[in-house]
């Protein structure tokens, strides 16, 4: 009887339920799309970011530092001693033994492969045009392994570096920026003095703007020249066999090689801190506009109740309790909430495939030539539910308004 | 004047919808349907407090048909609505004291202190029938799911026993050809008549009618008037507030208050309708 009353209030005021409804459909329309656009861009970065930089690197850091030598033989806490016509030792960063420590890597369970690079700041000079860039020391083949940079290569290929004395392959932002075609030479200048004109034997795109803009790769050997490292490698990259356990094998790792050791997680944690802050404001707004639509609902439910005291004071008279009264008013709730929400839904997903579909060119932190929407079964739940939670709570107050009416005092109101 | 319908058997076919057990168990154990023990009822509090019923003691016994009169603000409609179990009565004076001895009502023996909100609610459903000067009914609904809904309230039937009776109802009244009407299309005398016919849904122990001819003309007055003393012929109990003397002369017991007192309480004496004894 109660489900009977609601459903023929709701329906009497089609003008009033409409507008509700539309209110609930369009925030949550609008929650998935926001929602979808936002992982969209995450996961972009996320993958671009873990597949053409591997998911684990080694660095060229000790884990412990050495022990200072007056440390080493301070036996006594009020021993003095001195040290004279000390002569601070030339190192060079590097990772020992790098052969033996890739074979050792590549047999610990979890991991997929291992590659070893050397890397090193330069100065890409083409023209008039100069152009700070990483150089990435590695051999092509291993590095295929690790990272999917040989996919996305767009011009030339990782192959020619083999074929090609002193051969580069360039980041397509650093292309742009410099002007330089393929099988151009540019002249590439290390921090450490080293020079050398390199051919562009490829271009890639990774889609990651800061990659995209700062790498280029070259043999290995070519690199330790250019940078003054010979027979130096201080970093090896290795793939997991899922990348969202990296951070668990990076601290496995670091205790067994004794090298720093970074997931791609600590390597992005700066980018991952702004995606989860980009997260909780589309949260905040889409969330608001979830309010504002039970904003709606609250005050068409109250305007519904004070037109109705008249029937509540009947109801009551004949026999429905408080409880039944708030029942009915929550099941208009419930129903707004509902229609709202799966019309919202199905919304929602008409923008989200509508939107991919939208030929816009993004340049930013990533790159693509469509909007890049990431949905998934959870996005929606939680839109559903959401947006049903909240307008049943902004049921609460007209409904328990409604049950509070003494029929006496209406009756008597009317007379 | 819209016919009422009667049945075949000469007997009016309304006494067929009073619930019998509550006339004979009541009527067999002589126990009052409806009784009042120093019935007060303060509205409002402090110096804006109004002492409406003071003390009120009334019985009412199955069968009686009974008109409360009185000028306005006498208390009578009050009266009423504690009968019914609408309202509660006061448990202390406008100065904070108890009264003593405490105001009770009974309903069919139920005292209704005892009972909560949900539980009175539900004695009102089962046992009460409410008539008042406005049909208050709803608008959306047609006149049968009017009259259907304390029945569904209720819950003892199914909801096409339901719809069947409330039709059955409303034939009755002469709005046969008016079942799927929406009740704000009917007439004024229509409109007051659907109010009985849910009064009656569920047959009730007691109809509890204030002023139910208040807003009608004359010839729905009269309508209703004849509703009401066929119902009585058939066994209804009736407790009704009027400012009619006509109407109020149709019963069989009028209760005069004053000033939130019952001054004079009898029956009427002779088929005129003339003394009260």
């Amino acid at each position: 009887m109660r489900w009977f009353i609601s459903t023929r209030y709701f329906f009497s005021h089609k003008r009033q339920s409409l507008v509700c409804i539309a209110g609930v459909t369009i925030s949550v329309m609008m929650f998935i799309a926001m929602l979808a656009m936002m992982n969209g861009f995450t996961d972009k970065f996320i993958t671009e970011t873990v597949e053409s930089s591997g998911h684990i690197t080694v660095h060229d850091e000790p884990r412990e530092k050495d022990t200072q030598i007056l440390e080493r033989f301070t036996t006594h806490p009020d021993a003095l001693l001195s040290i004279e016509r000390t002569k601070p030792r030339d190192t060079v960063k590097q990772i020992k033994n790098p052969t033996g420590l890739v074979a050792q890597l590549r047999r610990m369970p979890g991991i997929v492969a291992a590659a070893p690079e050397v890397t090193g700041e330069a100065i890409a000079s083409y023209g008039t045009r100069n152009v700070n860039m990483a150089i990435v020391g590695i051999e092509p083949e291993q590095q295929q392994r690790v990272t999917t940079i040989g996919k996305d290569v767009k011009e030339g290929s990782f192959r020619r570096l083999r074929t090609t004395a002193d051969g580069v392959v360039i980041g397509s932002g650093l292309q742009k920026v410099l002007g330089a075609q393929l099988d151009d030479t540019i002249v590439l200048t290390s921090n450490t003095g080293g020079r050398t004109s390199a051919r562009v034997v490829g271009v890639f795109e990774t889609g990651v703007t800061p990659v995209d803009y700062s790498r280029a790769y070259m043999l290995v050997n070519s690199a330790q020249t250019l940078l003054d490292k010979k027979n130096v490698i201080n970093r090896i990259i290795l793939r997991t066999d899922d990348y969202t356990r990296a951070e668990a094998y990076s601290k496995q790792i670091e205790s067994l090689c004794g090298y720093k050791t970074e997931s791609w997680q600590e390597a992005s944690a700066n980018f991952l801190k702004i995606f989860k802050v980009q997260t909780v404001i589309t949260y905040v707004i889409t969330g608001a506009l979830l309010i504002v639509a039970a904003f709606g609902v609250l005050n068409i439910l109250i305007m519904a109740v004070l037109e109705r005291v008249n029937d509540i004071a009947i109801l009551k008279s004949f026999g429905l309790s408080r409880g039944d009264v708030t029942l009915i008013y929550l099941f208009q709730g419930m129903v707004i909430g509902l229609i709202g929400a799966t019309l919202g839904v199905g919304l929602g997903k008409l923008v989200v495939e509508g939107l991919r579909r939208l030929p816009i060119k993004v340049e930013g932190l990533v790159k693509s030539e469509g909007l890049l929407m990431s949905e998934n079964v959870g996005m929606y739940v939680q839109a559903f539910l959401a947006s049903i939670v909240i307008t049943m709570v902004a049921a609460v107050y007209p409904a328990r308004r409604a049950a509070k009416y003494d029929p006496v005092e209406v009756i008597r109101g009317a007379h | 004047m819209a016919r009422i319908e009667r049945g075949s058997t000469g007997v009016s076919p309304l006494f067929s919808l009073i619930n019998e057990n509550h006339g004979r168990d009541a009527r067999a154990t002589s126990i009052s349907l409806l009784e009042a023990r120093n019935v007060h009822r303060v509205l409002g509090s402090g110096d804006a407090a109004n002492h409406i019923l003071k003390g009120v003691n009334l019985a009412i016994h199955p069968r009686e048909y009974v008109s409360i009169v009185g000028a306005s603000g006498s208390g009578k409609s009050t009266l009423l609505y504690l009968l019914g179990g609408l309202d509660r009565p006061s448990r202390n004076d406008p100065a904070g004291k108890p009264f003593d001895p405490p105001s009770r009502i009974l309903i069919d023996g139920q005292d209704t202190a005892r009972l909560n909100d949900t539980q009175l609610a539900l004695v009102r459903n089962e046992k009460a029938g409410f008539v008042f000067q406005f049909h208050y009914l709803l608008k959306e609904f047609t006149a049968q799911e009017n009259v259907a809904l304390p029945m569904l309230k209720l819950g003892r039937l199914s909801k096409s026993q339901i719809m069947d009776r409330a039709a059955m109802l409303l034939k009755r009244f002469g709005l046969g050809d008016k079942v799927k009407r929406k009740a704000n299309r009917l007439s004024g005398g229509e409109q007051q008549r659907v109010a009985i016919a849910r009064a009656l849904a569920n047959e009730p122990a007691v109809v509890l009618a204030d002023e139910p001819t208040g807003n009608l003309d004359k010839k729905n007055s009269e309508l209703v008037a004849e509703i009401f003393q066929q119902l009585s012929e058939g066994g209804q109990t009736i407790v009704m507030v009027t400012h009619d003397s006509a109407f109020a002369r149709r019963a069989k017991r009028i209760v005069t208050m004053e000033d939130g007192n019952v001054v004079r309480d009898g029956e009427l004496v002779g088929s005129g309708g003339g003394e009260v004894r």
